[in-house]
């Protein structure tokens, strides 16, 4: 039997080349099962480098539609290159916002002539994105927020500021939400926009956190001129694309992995205990062993959940209980780190307590970001149980009548 | 090893799942409990003949289906979603648990055959491990004394003993025919078989918190018994922790039971114009229900793959199974009720017999403080 047309690669086949390529050109996750930090030690130009090879040799946008630099593969070659690049560190962190977010997003929702102009170089890691929704008076209640577009003659003009930015100080463009229609309830007066992050009126500044460290950025647009083509989708009709990219964005599953070296993993604090000559108290025994259950079982449930990922059955909303989990798993190992420490934790002069300080500093940011503790009880509440939904006063209120943040209405319209 | 289930696990589940609504829903229970009996003896007849559920966990050369701890555990889930009574924890996995790491041929050919098909209940008087002390551990690693600490064995020729003093609270101790009960003798730690039948055995089933878990004192008085050829401390150790898997399994069943049942509610009870569940103030009760839920539940499938697959990583997997099941099973059940108001706390509603289970399970065969000592010895601490 003869055929001229070529054979297409059959899943496996694809499974084998990924696992070939990997091994070639990917680091190996550490043996703890740590790693996977945004970035993963290498600098932009090293991650640069790294996704135009991956892109080269075809395993960037698997999914995406060939004409805009995609593959055009199917969920089954996904499924097998995450299933392969699970025991890899991927030295690409600096594309995942976009590829997870405003990536899809566009692909959905973006015109034929952004999908052209910027999906290939988004994949080929020429262009880096980032995702801008927050705001100081808009955090959980995104739908809130106060950075607002009006049409001038046919640009757009952006002023407002945005907070939490990760990647602002590297990132050519972002996806950014603004109120077009003051008038309208909140969810329906919002658009999204490409902005050019090089473009005159936008500045990046560093946040600095508890910690003393900045890894976040605050964005202010001061009258940034955005054309008619800047708008995805529809006018007022960001918030379905925002709920779209947020739904899109990949459950960080199996990011609850504590690696050897996390300051207030178990190996860590129980080597701690050891050095300062605590693990004779039966109580820091069983509160370090305690921890070491609620910390496998935070792997274990990821890993449960890929697991499941991958014989069909999605994590939908159970991503928010690996999210809460792995706070309070954060905000239960400051507590243990601090019986362990006992008084050192007050005051210390050597490094390594240094870092566990640092560490029991940051806690409270995990209950925070990528939504509260208590945002993630209301989806599982929600979504994963099936509860009513909070009936929420202000749905049908015009935003302009709206109380919002902490700050004062500004002028209504 | 997958945490998953896999296909075969996932039949098992369904015909136990659908047996239990079919068979022994709650209502049942409720009429055994009223008529006083320790479990129905017609249904455990179906659930080991029919089902084959008692042989799980025995190998086919003693009768049983060898298809492994981590099977069991599937069964033990669903049985314990419905508080179902039975002596499935005693006989098919304490006393073949322990006969199956005994090195006693004789015993296990003896007595395996009948516990796999359910003809036979035996139990072992395993009784609250305590934790690691300095000596066991330098005996043999992680091995606790268990047990046995209240009798004592006056030693016979060839293995031929007479047993003295008393063990409390022994599972299904006053329905087994066959028990294994741990003694210091002449030689040590050994553990002892006497027949249900043996004079000076004196059984009085106790008052129990959980009216679905019989239990007995046990008193030995010049009580005829035959020492088992084997390493009493390593099997007691290898039960109790079978016993945590066991227990684990029950508890993440029932848990999700009493999840379910309040999610129900939650939507269905309508106060201040909105189903409850709407208020934060139970929405977040359950949500950190649900969440407690998911890591017990994959703690438990771990413990219960390492239990065939990965033997040197199971008393440590089983512990934290325990760990973090049992104390969020029993906030979960005291929850129920609450978040069920004053029906949740009437005779008629089903939440109090969750709640005096997870009582009871959260103690039994070592509590929580006992499991926490465990898995800070099998860490190394």
């Amino acid at each position: 039997m003869t055929a001229d047309a070529p054979v297409p690669e059959s899943a496996e086949q694809f499974r084998a080349r990924a696992r070939a390529w990997l091994e070639a050109n990917a680091p190996r996750r550490s043996a703890a099962g740590g790693g996977d930090e945004v970035g993963s030690g290498a600098g932009l130009a090293g991650q640069r480098a790294f996704q135009a090879k991956l892109y080269d040799a075809g395993f960037a946008g698997i999914t995406w539609p060939v004409q805009y630099g995609g593959q055009g593969l199917t969920n089954a070659e996904q499924i097998a290159f995450s299933q392969e690049s699970w025991n890899f560190s991927l030295p690409a962190g600096a594309f995942v916002i976009g590829l997870g977010m405003p990536g899809p997003t566009l692909l959905e929702c973006g015109s034929e002539e952004q999908k052209q102009r910027y999906l290939r170089p988004m994949l080929r890691g020429e262009e880096i994105w980032c995702q801008l929704f927050s705001e100081p008076g808009a955090g959980s209640d995104v739908a809130s927020l106060q950075t607002s577009a009006v049409l001038d003659g046919d640009t757009w003009v952006l002023n407002g500021q945005k907070v939490w930015t990760s990647g602002a100080q590297y990132s050519d463009f972002g996806a950014v939400l603004a109120r077009t229609d003051p008038a309208q309830p909140k969810h329906r007066g919002i658009s999204m926009f490409i902005v050019d992050m090089h473009a005159p009126g936008v500045t990046v500044r560093p946040l600095r956190v508890a910690t003393g460290s900045a890894p976040f950025n605050e964005v202010f647009f001061d009258n940034v001129r955005l054309g008619a083509d800047a708008l995805i989708g529809e006018r007022n009709r960001g918030w379905d694309a925002a709920v779209m990219m947020l739904r899109s964005e990949r459950i960080t599953i199996g990011t609850l992995t504590v690696g050897r070296d996390n300051p207030l993993g178990f190996s860590k604090l129980r080597e701690l205990a050891g050095q300062l000559d605590r693990l004779g108290d039966p109580a820091i025994r069983r509160r370090l062993a305690e921890l070491y259950a609620r910390q496998s079982a935070a792997g274990l449930f990821g890993r449960l959940l890929r697991e499941e990922a991958m014989s069909g059955r999605l994590p939908g909303a159970r991503g928010s209980v690996a999210k809460l989990a792995g706070a309070e798993l954060g905000t239960f190992s400051a507590d243990v780190a601090a019986d362990v420490l006992g008084d050192a934790v007050a005051g210390y002069d050597t490094p390594e307590l240094a870092a566990v300080l640092t560490a029991i500093v940051a806690v409270p940011g995990g209950a925070i970001a990528g939504g509260t503790n208590e945002i993630q009880r209301n989806i599982i509440g929600e979504r994963v149980l099936g509860l009513a939904k909070d009936p929420g006063v202000d749905r049908q209120t015009p935003f302009n009548q709206l109380k919002v943040g902490t700050q004062k209405r500004q002028g209504a319209s | 090893m997958s945490l998953i289930l896999t296909g075969d696990e996932e039949s098992l589940r369904d015909s136990v799942r659908r047996f239990v609504a079919d068979r022994t829903p709650l209502s049942a229970v409720r009429e055994l409990i009223a008529a006083g009996e320790p479990y129905d003896t017609g249904i455990w007849k179906q659930l080991s003949a029919q089902l084959g559920v008692a042989g799980l966990a025995i190998p086919e050369e003693y009768g049983g289906a060898g298809a492994g701890h981590a099977a069991m555990a599937v069964a033990l889930q669903e049985l314990g979603a419905g508080l179902v009574p039975s002596p499935l924890l005693a006989s098919a996995v304490l006393a073949a648990g322990a006969l199956l790491a005994l090195d006693d041929m004789a015993a296990r050919e003896a007595l395996l055959p009948g516990i796999a098909s359910g003809e036979a209940v035996a139990t072992l008087a395993l009784t609250g491990p305590a934790a690691a002390g300095p000596g066991a551990r330098a005996a043999g690693a992680g091995v606790r004394a268990v047990g046995g600490a209240g009798v004592r064995a006056v030693g016979g020729a060839g293995g031929a003993a007479r047993l003295f003093g008393e063990v409390a609270p022994v599972l299904n101790g006053a329905q087994a025919s066959a028990l294994l009960i741990p003694a210091s003798g002449p030689d040590g730690l050994a553990v002892y078989l006497v027949d249900g039948a043996a004079s000076g055995l004196t059984r009085v089933p106790l008052t129990t918190a959980d009216p679905t878990r019989a239990l007995a004192r046990i008193t030995l008085a010049d009580t005829p018994a035959r020492a088992l050829a084997g390493n009493a401390a390593s099997a007691l150790s290898t039960a109790a922790d079978l016993a945590n898997l066991a227990l684990a399994a029950e508890q993440c069943g029932a848990m999700a039971a009493c999840l379910a049942m309040t999610t129900e509610y939650a939507k269905l009870r309508v106060a201040f114009g909105q189903p409850i569940g709407a208020f934060q103030g139970v929405k977040h009760r359950l949500a950190d229900m649900e969440t407690a839920w998911e890591l017990g539940h994959a703690a438990l499938r771990s413990a219960a793959r390492s239990a065939d697959e990965s033997p040197a990583d199971f008393p440590r997997d089983a512990a934290a199974a325990r760990v973090l099941i049992s104390g969020p099973y029993f906030t979960a059940a005291a929850d129920t009720i609450e978040l069920h108001g004053g029906i949740g706390f009437t005779w008629e509603h089903d939440a109090h017999l969750y709640y005096k289970n997870a009582l009871s399970g959260k103690v039994l065969l070592g509590g929580p403080g006992d499991q926490l000592d465990r898995l800070a010895s099998e860490l190394g601490m």
